[in-house]
């Protein structure tokens, strides 16, 4: 979902900004005192500024409060117990305490590391990436998902570890 | 005729622009091989794409941060008196490194990416010995140690003259009320980048030492995540850097195009000052994903990468909009291409603080979207300014005059980058990762797209590199 909200703004504010520039360019060959200009210039800069500040402002307050670093969000949403999965990255290989789930099933993965630093993507059966966390040798990271739909999920790295790293996938499955 | 007087300088920017140009040329076709075994049209080993993929990675940081100098250095030494021996010392610090990190990947086969994340180099040193590695971190070092020594030089320069680096970022007006214009843009910008990139490659120095030292001895070993936050701050604010050098040509050239001043007024001054804070502060952006890291600093890593947005957004592109605004300027390959670079660089800017978010940044990180932002900035922002001044050297210099190919090849550069970019975004928001020798089928499609633009920029690239080779013959012979 975020995804595809990332890609809708850029598109939008890139036309926005590639208006701005066509105009400016539009505009160029004609020619005028430069003070009134900057003088108006810099009054409509204020309004950009505060303008910027309120669009930041807003995506802040709207983004800060869903953290994934912690459980207490997922554990809000729903009863049942959280299952615990230790997660090891190995090149090129994930060793998991548990391989197979269901749906309703919480999960927090505890993710960590054997000999380089790996990244663990949880991607869905149509290769969505829904969540993901480093894993570091010597740290561990506790990353948390709840299954909603069944199918085979796969898990890619996602963090360079030398030439097998495209080919260090594994593939978990969870079950109506 | 307005040259730079010092023949060295002129001589010293000429190598550097040469030698830009070239590796360029050569970095973007390693891209284009990517991109191409990556949509299934040709078939090379994984051990060999990575080995292009770091090459492709250093050579580029490497190219950017060269142009970046010569724009600096060029117009510097029309403020300040400065010895272009330094100059060649960072050049040739640059060339040696460039030369064993060369023979580092193809050689001794060093595979781990420019960004060498920790313990990686030394695992790697298991299957293909400890030589790759060391010469690859030495190469670095040396690199670094070139830049490290110009940026001391210049301090003490700038010191000298403006009786301190406050003074040059200009503390006078900003704090005590000085009234007027302070120290011309060419000197601010290089103050800023003297301070966050010797702060950068100090970080720098300090984790390649390290893996250096474990290497030769395993027994000494640092901290994975430590070493990972100095690797960053390396990286992320080299690679800032490298913009912030560049941009000096689109203060200086806009200005002269359009005879209308560009000075550094209080607002420029307040942002630039911001620049300097926010990207000293905002590498943790790349550690979003690493929950162990304090959630304090991973929120200022956002809060800031927002922040880091304004200067650039409000005070250098909304200048130079201003500055063409009903200017009666001539466009020609200079002019346009720097007043296309600064889109390039606002354009790269905006995927960039959206991933800087949190909550995106947990599906989006280490996706093909990463790359799809940087190659946005670097590509359509700093070499664009890298090669705009390319044109505007030789026309300054020698006696270079706009043709009709300059206007196709620009414009073949930005159409086809575009691609490039769209396809990388694209690839991001289908959740493709990043770095993968080898692509899924759904994936492809994107890939193919990419290496197709790919052939046409590195067409226009060389079709502009043509015509700066060509008419540097009259900057040699000066009229
Ligand atoms: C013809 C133009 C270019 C093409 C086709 C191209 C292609 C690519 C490709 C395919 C990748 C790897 C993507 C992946 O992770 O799967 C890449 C990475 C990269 N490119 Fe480019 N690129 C181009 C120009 C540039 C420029 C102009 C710069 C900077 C000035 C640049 C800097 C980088 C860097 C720093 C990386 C990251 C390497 C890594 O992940 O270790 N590229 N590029
Ligand atoms: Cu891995
Ligand atoms: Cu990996």
């Amino acid at each position: 979902m975020y995804q595809t909200i990332a890609l809708f703004l850029t598109v939008f504010f890139e036309f926005l900004l590639a208006l701005a520039f066509a105009f400016v360019y539009g505009e160029s060959k004609r020619k005028a005192e430069y003070a009134p200009i900057q003088e108006k210039g810099y009054k409509i800069r204020t309004y950009w500024f505060f303008g910027l500040i309120g669009v930041m402002g807003i995506a802040t307050v709207l983004t800060l409060d869903e953290l994934p670093y912690h459980g207490s969000h997922a554990e809000a949403t729903t009863t049942a117990e959280t299952k615990v999965v230790d997660v090891v990255g190995i090149q090129y290989n994930w060793e998991m305490s548990e391989e197979s789930f269901k749906v309703g099933d919480k999960v927090e993965f505890v993710v960590t590391a054997k000999d380089v630093t790996h990244g663990f993507g949880l991607y869905t059966e149509d290769l969505e990436l829904v969540a993901q966390t480093q894993a570091m040798p010597e740290y561990k990271n506790s990353v948390y998902f709840t299954f909603t739909e069944p199918g085979t999920y796969k898990i890619l790295c996602l963090e360079y570890c030398s030439i097998g790293h495209h080919v260090m996938v594994k593939e978990i499955t969870v079950q109506p | 005729m307005e040259a730079s007087g010092n023949p060295l300088v002129r001589r010293g920017v000429i190598w550097y622009l040469m030698t830009t140009s070239l590796v360029l040329i050569l970095m973007m076709a390693f891209g284009v091989i990517m991109l191409l075994n990556q949509g299934n049209l040709i078939n090379i080993t994984p051990e060999w794409f990575y080995k292009i993929m770091t090459a492709h990675g250093i050579g580029m940081v490497g190219v950017a941060a060269l142009g970046g100098t010569a724009i600096m250095w060029y117009f510097l030494s029309k403020y300040l008196k400065i010895n272009p021996v330094i100059f060649l010392i960072n050049f040739t610090c640059s060339i040696i490194g460039v030369i064993l990190i060369l023979i580092a990947i193809f050689a001794y086969d060093f595979s781990d990416a420019w960004t060498f994340l920790y313990p990686l180099p030394f695992q790697s040193t298991k299957a293909y010995g400890v030589l790759g590695a060391l010469l690859f971190l030495f190469g670095v070092l040396i690199l670094g140690v070139g830049y490290l020594i110009m940026y001391f030089y210049l301090a003490g320069r700038l010191i000298k003259e403006y009786g301190g680096l406050g003074k040059s970022l200009g503390w006078d007006y900003i704090f005590r009320g000085k009234k007027g214009y302070g120290p011309p843009p060419a000197v601010v910008a290089t103050t800023m980048v003297i301070i966050t990139n010797s702060t950068a490659i100090i970080a720098g120095a300090i984790v390649i030492i390290g893996s250096i030292l474990n290497i030769i001895n395993p027994a000494i070993t640092m901290d994975p995540m430590l070493a990972k936050h100095l690797t960053y701050a390396f990286g992320h604010i080299f690679c800032n850097a490298t913009i912030y050098m560049a941009v000096i040509a689109v203060y200086e050239v806009l200005a002269k195009y359009t005879s209308r001043p560009w000075k550094s007024n209080k607002a420029f001054l307040i942002a630039w000052n911001a620049s300097t804070l926010f990207t000293l502060m905002i590498y943790t952006h790349h550690l979003l994903m690493d929950f162990a890291v304090p959630t304090w600093m991973l929120i200022i890593g956002q809060v800031f990468s927002y922040a880091n947005g304004l200067p650039v957004m409000v005070v250098t592109a909304y200048g130079a909009l201003m500055i063409v605004y009903r200017s009666g300027i001539k466009w020609d390959f200079a002019s346009s291409l720097l007043f296309l670079s600064m889109f390039g660089w606002v354009a790269g800017a905006i995927p960039a603080i959206i991933d800087a978010t949190i909550v995106v940044n947990h599906v989006m990180h280490n996706t093909k979207w990463v790359p799809g932002h940087f190659h946005t900035y670097m590509g359509m922002g700093v070499i664009a300014m890298i090669l705009g001044f390319m044109y505007y050297f030789n026309k300054t210099e020698g006696s270079m005059k706009h043709s009709r190919i300059d206007t196709f090849s620009i414009s073949l550069f930005f159409t086809f980058f575009v691609g490039i970019v769209g396809s990388f975004l694209y690839a991001g928001s289908i959740s493709v990762p990043r770095r993968w020798a080898e692509h899924m089928p759904e994936w492809v499609l994107s890939d193919q797209v990419g290496a197709l633009s790919g052939v046409f920029v590195v067409l226009a690239t060389i079709l502009m590199t043509i015509r700066f080779f060509a008419c540097l013959k009259n900057v040699e012979r000066p009229s």
